[in-house]
Protein backbone atom coordinates (compact mmCIF):
# COMPACT_ATOMS: atom_id res chain seq x y z
CA UNK A 1 0.00 0.00 0.00
CA UNK A 2 2.52 2.60 0.93
CA UNK A 3 4.83 1.67 -2.20
CA UNK A 4 1.82 1.81 -4.53
CA UNK A 5 1.16 5.31 -2.75
CA UNK A 6 5.23 6.21 -3.47
CA UNK A 7 5.22 4.85 -6.28
CA UNK A 8 2.85 7.39 -7.63
CA UNK A 9 4.39 10.28 -6.64
CA UNK A 10 7.83 9.73 -8.28
CA UNK A 11 8.34 10.77 -11.84
CA UNK A 12 10.12 9.56 -14.85
CA UNK A 13 14.15 10.50 -15.32
CA UNK A 14 14.59 11.10 -11.54
CA UNK A 15 17.50 9.54 -9.06
CA UNK A 16 15.94 8.57 -6.28
CA UNK A 17 18.44 7.68 -2.56
CA UNK A 18 17.84 5.12 -0.57
CA UNK A 19 19.86 3.66 2.27
CA UNK A 20 20.38 -0.13 2.96
CA UNK A 21 19.00 -0.42 6.27
CA UNK A 22 18.56 -3.63 8.25
CA UNK A 23 16.91 -5.25 11.03
CA UNK A 24 12.95 -5.17 11.64
CA UNK A 25 10.71 -2.52 10.92
CA UNK A 26 13.63 0.07 10.29
CA UNK A 27 14.64 -2.31 7.03
CA UNK A 28 11.02 -1.71 6.27
CA UNK A 29 10.53 1.72 5.78
CA UNK A 30 14.21 2.72 5.52
CA UNK A 31 14.35 0.02 2.52
CA UNK A 32 11.73 -2.17 1.70
CA UNK A 33 9.26 0.17 1.21
CA UNK A 34 11.64 2.51 -0.84
CA UNK A 35 12.83 0.00 -3.47
CA UNK A 36 9.48 -1.59 -3.85
CA UNK A 37 7.96 1.93 -4.76
CA UNK A 38 10.92 2.82 -6.88
CA UNK A 39 10.66 -0.24 -8.67
CA UNK A 40 7.18 0.01 -9.26
CA UNK A 41 7.22 3.24 -10.95
CA UNK A 42 10.24 2.30 -12.95
CA UNK A 43 7.75 -0.63 -14.40
CA UNK A 44 4.33 1.79 -14.91
CA UNK A 45 4.92 5.34 -15.61
CA UNK A 46 8.75 6.00 -14.53
CA UNK A 47 11.30 3.60 -16.64
CA UNK A 48 14.46 6.52 -16.90
CA UNK A 49 14.10 6.65 -12.71
CA UNK A 50 17.50 5.68 -11.45
CA UNK A 51 17.96 3.47 -7.95
CA UNK A 52 20.71 4.66 -5.73
CA UNK A 53 21.07 1.96 -3.81
CA UNK A 54 23.00 3.15 -0.72
CA UNK A 55 23.71 5.79 -2.37
CA UNK A 56 26.12 4.46 -4.53
CA UNK A 57 24.64 1.35 -6.94
CA UNK A 58 22.65 2.34 -9.72
CA UNK A 59 19.31 0.56 -10.33
CA UNK A 60 21.59 -3.21 -9.09
CA UNK A 61 19.98 -6.13 -10.23
CA UNK A 62 18.57 -7.47 -6.86
CA UNK A 63 14.75 -8.21 -7.33
CA UNK A 64 16.00 -11.13 -8.20
CA UNK A 65 17.62 -12.34 -5.15
CA UNK A 66 16.18 -14.67 -2.40
CA UNK A 67 17.28 -11.94 -0.25
CA UNK A 68 18.03 -8.20 0.59
CA UNK A 69 21.98 -7.73 1.26
CA UNK A 70 22.53 -6.92 4.50
CA UNK A 71 25.65 -4.70 4.41
CA UNK A 72 25.98 -1.75 2.03
CA UNK A 73 29.83 -2.43 1.25
CA UNK A 74 30.63 -5.71 0.44
CA UNK A 75 31.33 -7.68 -2.15
CA UNK A 76 27.72 -9.23 -2.53
CA UNK A 77 26.23 -5.90 -3.91
CA UNK A 78 29.55 -4.59 -5.73
CA UNK A 79 29.16 -7.68 -7.77
CA UNK A 80 25.75 -7.22 -8.54
CA UNK A 81 24.54 -6.26 -12.25
CA UNK A 82 23.96 -2.21 -12.27
CA UNK A 83 23.92 0.53 -14.44
CA UNK A 84 26.69 2.00 -12.75
CA UNK A 85 28.54 2.55 -8.99
CA UNK A 86 29.91 4.93 -7.02
CA UNK A 87 33.37 3.76 -6.29
CA UNK A 88 34.89 7.15 -5.06
CA UNK A 89 34.19 10.11 -3.38
CA UNK A 90 33.67 12.71 -5.09
CA UNK A 91 31.98 10.17 -7.55
CA UNK A 92 29.46 10.55 -10.46
CA UNK A 93 26.82 12.14 -8.44
CA UNK A 94 27.23 15.77 -7.21
CA UNK A 95 25.03 16.05 -4.07
CA UNK A 96 25.74 20.04 -4.32
CA UNK A 97 24.41 20.22 -7.52
CA UNK A 98 21.27 19.09 -7.02
CA UNK A 99 21.47 15.31 -9.03
CA UNK A 100 19.66 13.46 -6.53
CA UNK A 101 15.77 13.89 -6.92
CA UNK A 102 14.07 12.98 -3.91
CA UNK A 103 15.40 10.17 -0.99
CA UNK A 104 14.27 8.29 1.81
CA UNK A 105 15.44 8.93 5.83
CA UNK A 106 14.72 7.43 8.75
CA UNK A 107 15.04 9.43 12.15
CA UNK A 108 14.25 8.70 15.84
CA UNK A 109 11.93 11.74 16.16
CA UNK A 110 10.59 14.31 14.22
CA UNK A 111 8.35 17.50 15.12
CA UNK A 112 5.70 19.45 13.85
CA UNK A 113 7.71 20.95 11.30
CA UNK A 114 9.37 17.83 9.66
CA UNK A 115 12.32 18.59 11.43
CA UNK A 116 14.34 15.32 11.89
CA UNK A 117 16.72 13.95 14.57
CA UNK A 118 19.16 11.08 15.14
CA UNK A 119 21.43 11.97 17.27
CA UNK A 120 20.23 12.16 20.54
CA UNK A 121 17.18 12.08 22.78
CA UNK A 122 17.00 14.59 25.97
CA UNK A 123 20.18 17.31 26.27
CA UNK A 124 22.97 17.09 23.69
CA UNK A 125 25.46 17.08 26.58
CA UNK A 126 23.88 14.35 28.92
CA UNK A 127 21.90 13.04 26.55
CA UNK A 128 18.99 10.38 27.99
CA UNK A 129 19.88 8.30 24.83
CA UNK A 130 22.88 9.08 22.71
CA UNK A 131 22.20 7.83 19.11
CA UNK A 132 24.13 7.20 15.79
CA UNK A 133 24.53 10.86 14.68
CA UNK A 134 23.36 13.24 11.70
CA UNK A 135 25.15 10.96 9.24
CA UNK A 136 23.81 11.99 5.93
CA UNK A 137 20.60 13.65 7.28
CA UNK A 138 21.94 17.50 6.46
CA UNK A 139 22.19 16.76 3.21
CA UNK A 140 18.94 15.05 2.53
CA UNK A 141 16.71 17.33 4.13
CA UNK A 142 18.61 20.49 2.21
CA UNK A 143 20.34 19.09 -1.01
CA UNK A 144 17.91 16.68 -2.31
CA UNK A 145 15.08 17.92 -4.42
CA UNK A 146 12.66 16.78 -2.41
CA UNK A 147 12.86 13.84 0.81
CA UNK A 148 10.20 11.09 2.05
CA UNK A 149 10.67 10.77 5.86
CA UNK A 150 10.02 7.16 6.40
CA UNK A 151 9.43 6.44 10.32
CA UNK A 152 9.40 2.54 11.02
CA UNK A 153 7.51 4.02 14.52
CA UNK A 154 4.60 6.24 15.24
CA UNK A 155 4.13 7.25 18.95
CA UNK A 156 4.04 10.25 21.28
CA UNK A 157 8.10 9.58 21.72
CA UNK A 158 8.38 9.82 17.93
CA UNK A 159 6.36 12.67 16.60
CA UNK A 160 6.61 15.24 19.56
CA UNK A 161 6.45 19.10 19.48
CA UNK A 162 10.09 20.05 19.16
CA UNK A 163 13.04 17.51 18.17
CA UNK A 164 15.68 17.35 20.82
CA UNK A 165 18.30 17.90 17.85
CA UNK A 166 17.61 18.92 14.41
CA UNK A 167 19.92 16.97 12.28
CA UNK A 168 17.53 17.49 9.15
CA UNK A 169 15.98 20.57 8.73
CA UNK A 170 11.62 20.67 7.55
CA UNK A 171 9.70 24.16 7.43
CA UNK A 172 10.29 26.13 10.16
CA UNK A 173 8.26 29.62 9.14
CA UNK A 174 7.59 27.28 6.08
CA UNK A 175 9.13 27.72 2.46
CA UNK A 176 10.00 31.49 3.48
CA UNK A 177 11.81 30.13 6.53
CA UNK A 178 13.49 27.99 4.65
CA UNK A 179 14.86 30.08 2.38
CA UNK A 180 15.61 32.94 5.30
CA UNK A 181 18.01 29.44 6.63
CA UNK A 182 19.97 29.80 3.03
CA UNK A 183 17.91 26.53 2.08
CA UNK A 184 17.33 27.32 -1.23
CA UNK A 185 15.24 23.70 -2.82
CA UNK A 186 14.10 20.63 -0.69
CA UNK A 187 12.81 19.78 2.40
CA UNK A 188 10.33 16.56 3.40
CA UNK A 189 7.58 16.24 1.45
CA UNK A 190 5.83 13.22 3.35
CA UNK A 191 6.39 11.47 6.56
CA UNK A 192 4.99 7.61 6.21
CA UNK A 193 4.27 5.88 9.37
CA UNK A 194 2.68 2.60 9.52
CA UNK A 195 -0.66 4.81 10.70
CA UNK A 196 -0.65 7.13 8.00
CA UNK A 197 0.84 9.79 5.30
CA UNK A 198 1.70 13.23 6.63
CA UNK A 199 2.48 16.01 4.16
CA UNK A 200 2.92 19.87 4.18
CA UNK A 201 1.65 23.05 4.21
CA UNK A 202 4.52 24.76 2.67
CA UNK A 203 3.00 28.25 3.92
CA UNK A 204 3.10 27.54 7.04
CA UNK A 205 5.40 24.71 7.44
CA UNK A 206 3.17 22.36 9.51
CA UNK A 207 3.12 19.03 8.96
CA UNK A 208 -0.90 17.58 8.05
CA UNK A 209 -2.67 14.32 7.99
CA UNK A 210 -2.60 13.36 4.00
CA UNK A 211 -4.24 10.35 4.45
CA UNK A 212 -4.74 7.58 7.32
CA UNK A 213 -4.14 3.86 6.88
CA UNK A 214 -7.34 1.42 7.20
CA UNK A 215 -7.54 1.07 10.93
CA UNK A 216 -6.95 3.99 12.06
CA UNK A 217 -9.21 6.74 13.38
CA UNK A 218 -8.20 10.14 14.13
CA UNK A 219 -8.34 9.58 18.00
CA UNK A 220 -6.01 7.00 17.71
CA UNK A 221 -3.49 8.93 15.61
CA UNK A 222 -3.79 12.19 17.60
CA UNK A 223 -3.26 9.35 20.60
CA UNK A 224 -0.25 8.67 19.29
CA UNK A 225 1.51 11.67 18.30
CA UNK A 226 2.85 14.48 20.59
CA UNK A 227 1.25 17.40 18.83
CA UNK A 228 -1.94 19.11 17.89
CA UNK A 229 -3.18 17.73 14.17
CA UNK A 230 -6.07 19.85 13.65
CA UNK A 231 -9.10 18.56 12.67
CA UNK A 232 -8.77 15.04 10.84
CA UNK A 233 -12.73 14.86 9.93
CA UNK A 234 -12.25 14.55 6.08
CA UNK A 235 -8.90 13.07 5.82
CA UNK A 236 -8.98 10.21 3.13
CA UNK A 237 -7.87 6.59 3.96
CA UNK A 238 -4.57 5.77 2.31
CA UNK A 239 -5.63 4.30 -1.16
CA UNK A 240 -4.84 0.74 -1.69
CA UNK A 241 -3.02 -0.42 -4.50
CA UNK A 242 -4.97 -1.05 -7.74
CA UNK A 243 -4.83 -4.79 -9.11
CA UNK A 244 -2.36 -3.63 -11.82
CA UNK A 245 0.02 -1.98 -9.16
CA UNK A 246 -0.45 -5.33 -6.72
CA UNK A 247 0.37 -7.38 -9.67
CA UNK A 248 3.40 -5.97 -11.01
CA UNK A 249 4.53 -5.54 -6.93
CA UNK A 250 4.09 -9.57 -6.53
CA UNK A 251 5.13 -10.73 -10.30
CA UNK A 252 8.28 -8.83 -11.05
CA UNK A 253 9.21 -6.31 -8.36
CA UNK A 254 9.58 -8.49 -5.59
CA UNK A 255 9.22 -11.83 -7.07
CA UNK A 256 11.28 -14.05 -4.13
CA UNK A 257 9.07 -11.46 -1.50
CA UNK A 258 11.94 -10.28 0.33
CA UNK A 259 10.64 -6.51 -0.11
CA UNK A 260 6.65 -6.94 0.72
CA UNK A 261 6.52 -10.11 2.76
CA UNK A 262 7.77 -8.19 6.11
CA UNK A 263 6.68 -4.73 5.02
CA UNK A 264 2.78 -6.39 4.88
CA UNK A 265 3.40 -7.34 8.43
CA UNK A 266 4.31 -3.72 10.13
CA UNK A 267 1.99 -2.11 8.62
CA UNK A 268 -0.62 -4.19 10.14
CA UNK B 1 64.51 -3.88 -11.26
CA UNK B 2 65.21 -1.10 -13.33
CA UNK B 3 66.41 1.71 -10.71
CA UNK B 4 68.22 0.76 -7.53
CA UNK B 5 66.48 -0.75 -4.57
CA UNK B 6 64.13 2.31 -4.33
CA UNK B 7 64.76 4.02 -0.80
CA UNK B 8 64.50 2.91 2.48
CA UNK B 9 62.42 0.13 4.71
CA UNK B 10 59.30 1.48 6.54
CA UNK B 11 58.47 -1.63 8.64
CA UNK B 12 57.69 -1.58 12.17
CA UNK B 13 56.21 -4.18 14.72
CA UNK B 14 52.61 -3.48 15.91
CA UNK B 15 53.45 -2.11 19.08
CA UNK B 16 56.40 0.26 17.42
CA UNK B 17 53.55 1.48 15.30
CA UNK B 18 51.12 2.20 18.19
CA UNK B 19 53.84 3.89 20.26
CA UNK B 20 54.56 6.23 17.47
CA UNK B 21 50.45 7.58 18.55
CA UNK B 22 51.09 10.02 21.46
CA UNK B 23 48.22 10.68 24.27
CA UNK B 24 46.27 13.17 23.23
CA UNK B 25 46.59 12.98 19.62
CA UNK B 26 44.20 13.90 16.90
CA UNK B 27 43.91 10.32 15.70
CA UNK B 28 42.18 9.39 12.09
CA UNK B 29 41.12 5.81 11.67
CA UNK B 30 40.28 4.84 8.37
CA UNK B 31 37.42 2.33 7.46
CA UNK B 32 34.21 2.77 7.45
CA UNK B 33 31.29 1.90 9.75
CA UNK B 34 31.79 -1.76 10.46
CA UNK B 35 34.40 -1.90 7.40
CA UNK B 36 38.05 -2.48 7.03
CA UNK B 37 39.14 -0.54 10.20
CA UNK B 38 43.20 -1.37 11.20
CA UNK B 39 41.01 -3.20 14.43
CA UNK B 40 44.78 -4.93 15.25
CA UNK B 41 46.53 -1.28 15.59
CA UNK B 42 42.95 -0.17 17.66
CA UNK B 43 43.81 -3.33 20.00
CA UNK B 44 47.48 -2.42 20.73
CA UNK B 45 46.90 1.27 21.60
CA UNK B 46 43.90 -0.26 24.20
CA UNK B 47 46.62 -2.76 25.12
CA UNK B 48 49.39 0.58 25.52
CA UNK B 49 46.86 2.12 28.14
CA UNK B 50 46.97 5.15 25.29
CA UNK B 51 44.73 8.03 27.07
CA UNK B 52 42.74 11.29 25.69
CA UNK B 53 42.90 10.48 21.97
CA UNK B 54 40.88 12.82 19.64
CA UNK B 55 39.51 10.79 16.79
CA UNK B 56 38.82 12.53 13.86
CA UNK B 57 36.68 10.35 11.86
CA UNK B 58 33.76 10.34 8.90
CA UNK B 59 31.29 7.63 9.65
CA UNK B 60 32.71 5.18 12.69
CA UNK B 61 31.67 2.07 14.26
CA UNK B 62 33.61 -0.45 16.72
CA UNK B 63 37.20 1.40 16.32
CA UNK B 64 35.69 4.28 18.07
CA UNK B 65 33.64 1.93 20.71
CA UNK B 66 36.58 -0.31 21.48
CA UNK B 67 38.57 3.21 22.27
CA UNK B 68 35.35 4.57 24.06
CA UNK B 69 34.92 1.16 26.33
CA UNK B 70 38.67 1.18 27.21
CA UNK B 71 38.35 4.72 28.05
CA UNK B 72 41.32 5.98 25.34
CA UNK B 73 38.96 8.74 24.46
CA UNK B 74 38.31 12.72 25.25
CA UNK B 75 36.73 13.69 21.77
CA UNK B 76 35.35 12.15 18.50
CA UNK B 77 34.61 14.42 15.75
CA UNK B 78 32.33 12.22 13.08
CA UNK B 79 28.99 11.64 10.83
CA UNK B 80 28.02 8.40 12.72
CA UNK B 81 29.40 6.20 15.75
CA UNK B 82 27.70 3.09 15.43
CA UNK B 83 27.39 -0.65 14.41
CA UNK B 84 25.02 -0.37 11.60
CA UNK B 85 22.86 -4.28 11.95
CA UNK B 86 24.59 -5.05 15.02
CA UNK B 87 22.71 -1.69 16.60
CA UNK B 88 23.71 1.65 18.45
CA UNK B 89 27.49 0.97 19.22
CA UNK B 90 27.46 1.00 23.05
CA UNK B 91 30.07 1.76 25.01
CA UNK B 92 30.43 4.87 22.83
CA UNK B 93 26.68 5.06 24.03
CA UNK B 94 27.57 4.77 27.75
CA UNK B 95 30.35 7.30 27.96
CA UNK B 96 28.43 9.98 25.90
CA UNK B 97 25.58 10.32 28.37
CA UNK B 98 27.53 9.90 31.29
CA UNK B 99 29.33 13.06 30.08
CA UNK B 100 32.74 11.13 29.76
CA UNK B 101 33.09 11.97 26.24
CA UNK B 102 32.67 15.12 24.07
CA UNK B 103 30.97 14.30 20.74
CA UNK B 104 31.13 16.97 18.16
CA UNK B 105 28.84 15.85 15.24
CA UNK B 106 29.20 16.64 11.60
CA UNK B 107 27.28 16.28 8.64
CA UNK B 108 28.63 13.32 6.75
CA UNK B 109 29.72 14.45 3.35
CA UNK B 110 31.30 17.29 4.68
CA UNK B 111 33.27 14.80 7.18
CA UNK B 112 34.67 13.72 4.31
CA UNK B 113 35.10 17.06 3.04
CA UNK B 114 37.28 17.87 6.26
CA UNK B 115 39.66 15.54 5.00
CA UNK B 116 39.86 17.05 1.32
CA UNK B 117 40.36 20.33 2.98
CA UNK B 118 43.51 18.61 4.88
CA UNK B 119 44.90 17.21 1.92
CA UNK B 120 44.26 20.63 -0.42
CA UNK B 121 45.87 22.53 2.91
CA UNK B 122 43.22 24.66 2.54
CA UNK B 123 42.22 26.23 6.18
CA UNK B 124 38.39 25.19 5.80
CA UNK B 125 35.77 23.74 3.28
CA UNK B 126 32.70 26.17 2.63
CA UNK B 127 29.32 24.78 3.11
CA UNK B 128 26.04 26.27 2.43
CA UNK B 129 23.69 24.20 3.78
CA UNK B 130 23.80 24.36 7.28
CA UNK B 131 21.18 26.68 8.40
CA UNK B 132 18.74 25.62 10.54
CA UNK B 133 20.54 22.57 11.93
CA UNK B 134 21.57 21.98 15.48
CA UNK B 135 25.56 21.26 13.75
CA UNK B 136 25.71 24.74 14.12
CA UNK B 137 24.28 25.08 17.42
CA UNK B 138 26.87 22.98 19.08
CA UNK B 139 30.01 23.10 17.10
CA UNK B 140 31.57 26.78 17.56
CA UNK B 141 34.55 25.82 15.38
CA UNK B 142 32.17 26.41 12.07
CA UNK B 143 32.59 29.85 11.54
CA UNK B 144 29.30 32.02 9.36
CA UNK B 145 31.06 33.94 6.68
CA UNK B 146 29.59 35.96 3.72
CA UNK B 147 30.69 34.86 0.16
CA UNK B 148 33.27 37.48 -1.09
CA UNK B 149 31.69 37.24 -4.97
CA UNK B 150 28.02 36.58 -4.28
CA UNK B 151 27.12 37.81 -0.87
CA UNK B 152 25.27 34.44 -0.19
CA UNK B 153 25.81 33.23 3.42
CA UNK B 154 28.85 30.13 3.75
CA UNK B 155 30.14 28.14 6.67
CA UNK B 156 33.84 27.62 7.54
CA UNK B 157 34.08 24.14 8.32
CA UNK B 158 37.47 23.33 10.10
CA UNK B 159 39.83 20.56 7.88
CA UNK B 160 40.01 17.28 10.07
CA UNK B 161 43.51 18.04 10.40
CA UNK B 162 44.60 14.87 12.20
CA UNK B 163 48.03 14.45 13.53
CA UNK B 164 48.36 10.64 12.77
CA UNK B 165 46.32 8.66 10.21
CA UNK B 166 46.45 4.73 10.61
CA UNK B 167 45.03 2.83 7.57
CA UNK B 168 44.55 -1.14 6.78
CA UNK B 169 45.34 -2.28 2.79
CA UNK B 170 45.26 -5.39 1.16
CA UNK B 171 49.30 -4.94 0.20
CA UNK B 172 51.90 -2.67 0.55
CA UNK B 173 55.74 -2.98 -0.29
CA UNK B 174 58.23 -1.99 2.47
CA UNK B 175 58.78 1.17 1.56
CA UNK B 176 54.87 2.44 1.69
CA UNK B 177 53.85 1.86 -1.98
CA UNK B 178 50.26 0.80 -0.93
CA UNK B 179 48.04 -0.93 -3.42
CA UNK B 180 44.14 -0.17 -3.55
CA UNK B 181 42.07 -2.97 -5.54
CA UNK B 182 40.66 -1.67 -8.75
CA UNK B 183 37.32 -2.93 -7.42
CA UNK B 184 37.05 -1.01 -4.31
CA UNK B 185 34.25 1.15 -2.85
CA UNK B 186 33.53 4.31 -1.20
CA UNK B 187 35.67 2.87 2.04
CA UNK B 188 38.68 2.61 0.53
CA UNK B 189 38.32 5.33 -1.81
CA UNK B 190 38.44 7.58 1.89
CA UNK B 191 41.10 5.76 3.14
CA UNK B 192 43.02 7.40 -0.02
CA UNK B 193 41.25 11.05 1.19
CA UNK B 194 42.52 10.23 4.26
CA UNK B 195 46.13 9.44 3.07
CA UNK B 196 47.08 12.15 1.53
CA UNK B 197 45.05 14.39 4.56
CA UNK B 198 48.32 13.59 6.94
CA UNK B 199 51.81 13.78 6.69
CA UNK B 200 52.18 10.67 9.50
CA UNK B 201 50.36 7.86 8.10
CA UNK B 202 50.77 4.63 9.29
CA UNK B 203 49.47 1.65 7.24
CA UNK B 204 49.33 -1.72 8.42
CA UNK B 205 48.53 -4.55 5.80
CA UNK B 206 47.49 -8.27 5.25
CA UNK B 207 50.67 -8.85 3.67
CA UNK B 208 53.73 -7.17 2.51
CA UNK B 209 54.38 -7.42 -0.94
CA UNK B 210 57.67 -7.32 -2.99
CA UNK B 211 58.79 -4.39 -5.20
CA UNK B 212 58.46 -6.13 -8.50
CA UNK B 213 55.00 -6.59 -7.13
CA UNK B 214 54.20 -2.96 -7.13
CA UNK B 215 55.61 -2.33 -10.30
CA UNK B 216 53.57 -4.92 -11.63
CA UNK B 217 50.55 -3.03 -10.35
CA UNK B 218 51.35 0.45 -10.17
CA UNK B 219 48.00 1.93 -11.52
CA UNK B 220 46.66 0.58 -8.29
CA UNK B 221 49.16 1.88 -6.04
CA UNK B 222 47.01 5.02 -5.20
CA UNK B 223 49.26 5.91 -2.05
CA UNK B 224 52.83 5.95 -2.93
CA UNK B 225 55.92 5.57 -0.41
CA UNK B 226 56.18 9.11 -0.29
CA UNK B 227 52.89 9.81 1.57
CA UNK B 228 53.30 6.53 4.08
CA UNK B 229 55.37 6.98 7.07
CA UNK B 230 55.57 3.18 8.56
CA UNK B 231 54.40 0.08 7.22
CA UNK B 232 52.84 -2.83 9.30
CA UNK B 233 52.43 -6.40 8.14
CA UNK B 234 48.92 -7.72 10.12
CA UNK B 235 47.05 -10.41 8.24
CA UNK B 236 43.99 -10.73 9.39
CA UNK B 237 44.70 -7.14 10.64
CA UNK B 238 40.59 -5.60 10.44
CA UNK B 239 39.12 -8.25 12.24
CA UNK B 240 36.30 -8.59 13.18
CA UNK B 241 35.96 -6.65 10.24
CA UNK B 242 35.93 -7.22 6.39
CA UNK B 243 38.29 -6.32 3.82
CA UNK B 244 36.94 -5.97 0.85
CA UNK B 245 38.19 -9.04 -1.64
CA UNK B 246 39.95 -10.97 1.61
CA UNK B 247 37.46 -11.81 3.92
CA UNK B 248 33.87 -11.41 4.87
CA UNK B 249 33.08 -9.55 8.16
CA UNK B 250 32.80 -11.70 11.64
CA UNK B 251 28.99 -11.95 12.03
CA UNK B 252 29.06 -14.05 15.03
CA UNK B 253 32.30 -11.94 16.60
CA UNK B 254 30.23 -8.97 16.02
CA UNK B 255 27.12 -10.26 17.21
CA UNK B 256 29.33 -11.58 20.49
CA UNK B 257 30.68 -7.94 20.90
CA UNK B 258 27.49 -6.30 20.55
CA UNK B 259 26.09 -8.65 23.20
CA UNK B 260 29.28 -8.33 25.48
CA UNK B 261 29.54 -4.46 25.17
CA UNK B 262 25.49 -3.57 26.23
CA UNK B 263 26.88 -4.03 29.73
CA UNK B 264 30.03 -2.87 31.65
CA UNK B 265 31.06 -6.20 33.01
CA UNK B 266 30.26 -7.61 29.72
CA UNK B 267 32.81 -5.16 28.28
CA UNK B 268 35.10 -5.70 30.62
CA UNK B 269 34.98 -9.47 30.00
CA UNK B 270 35.39 -8.86 25.94
CA UNK B 271 38.12 -6.60 26.50
CA UNK B 272 40.26 -8.81 29.10
CA UNK B 273 39.46 -12.08 26.41
CA UNK B 274 40.29 -10.58 23.40
CA UNK B 275 42.24 -7.15 23.81
CA UNK B 276 44.25 -6.98 27.13
CA UNK B 277 43.96 -10.61 27.77
CA UNK B 278 46.57 -11.85 24.75
CA UNK B 279 49.55 -10.74 24.91
CA UNK B 280 49.57 -9.89 20.43
CA UNK B 281 48.04 -10.28 17.99
CA UNK B 282 49.29 -13.54 17.15
CA UNK B 283 47.70 -14.75 20.33
CA UNK B 284 44.43 -12.44 19.77
CA UNK B 285 44.49 -14.30 16.50
CA UNK B 286 44.61 -17.99 18.16
CA UNK B 287 41.70 -16.61 20.60
CA UNK B 288 39.21 -15.90 17.89
CA UNK B 289 40.50 -19.48 16.35
CA UNK B 290 42.72 -20.08 13.09
CA UNK B 291 39.68 -22.35 11.67
CA UNK B 292 37.25 -19.92 12.69
CA UNK B 293 39.36 -17.04 10.40
CA UNK B 294 39.67 -19.72 7.11
CA UNK B 295 36.05 -19.47 6.81
CA UNK B 296 35.90 -15.92 6.60
CA UNK B 297 37.95 -15.80 3.73
CA UNK B 298 36.63 -14.35 0.04
CA UNK B 299 38.81 -14.33 -2.51
CA UNK B 300 38.59 -11.71 -5.38
CA UNK B 301 40.13 -11.35 -8.45
CA UNK B 302 42.86 -8.44 -8.11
Amino acid sequence: MLAAALARALRDEEVGFTGLVTGGAAAVFGTAIPLAAMELARLSHAPGLTILLAGWSHNPDLFGLPELPDSEFDAKLRDLAADAQMMDYPGPWSIRRGDIDFGFSSAVQVDRSGNINSVCVGDYRRPRVRLVGPILQPEHMALFGREYVMMPHHERRNFVERVDYVSGVGYPGGRAGRRRLGLERGGPAWVITPRCIFDFDEDDGRMRVRSMHPGQTPAVLQAATGFDLGDLAGVPTTESPTPEELELLRRQVDPHGILLRSADRSTR
Amino acid sequence: MPTGQGGKAKLLTLPEAAARIADGARLAIGGFAVYQHPMALVRELVRQGRRDLTVVGHVNGNDVDLLAGAGCLRRVESSYVGLEKYGLAPCFRRRVERGQLEMVDYPEVLSFDRFRASADNLSFWPCDYLGGTDILTHNPAIKPFDCPLTGRRLWAVPPAAPDVVVLHAVAADERGNVVIPARHLLPQSLDVTMGRACDTVIVTTEQVVSRDYIRRHARQVLLPSYRVSHVVEVPWGAHPCPVLGRYVIDDAHFRQYAAAAATEDGFAGYLERYVTGPRDHDEYLERVGRAHLERLREVDAP
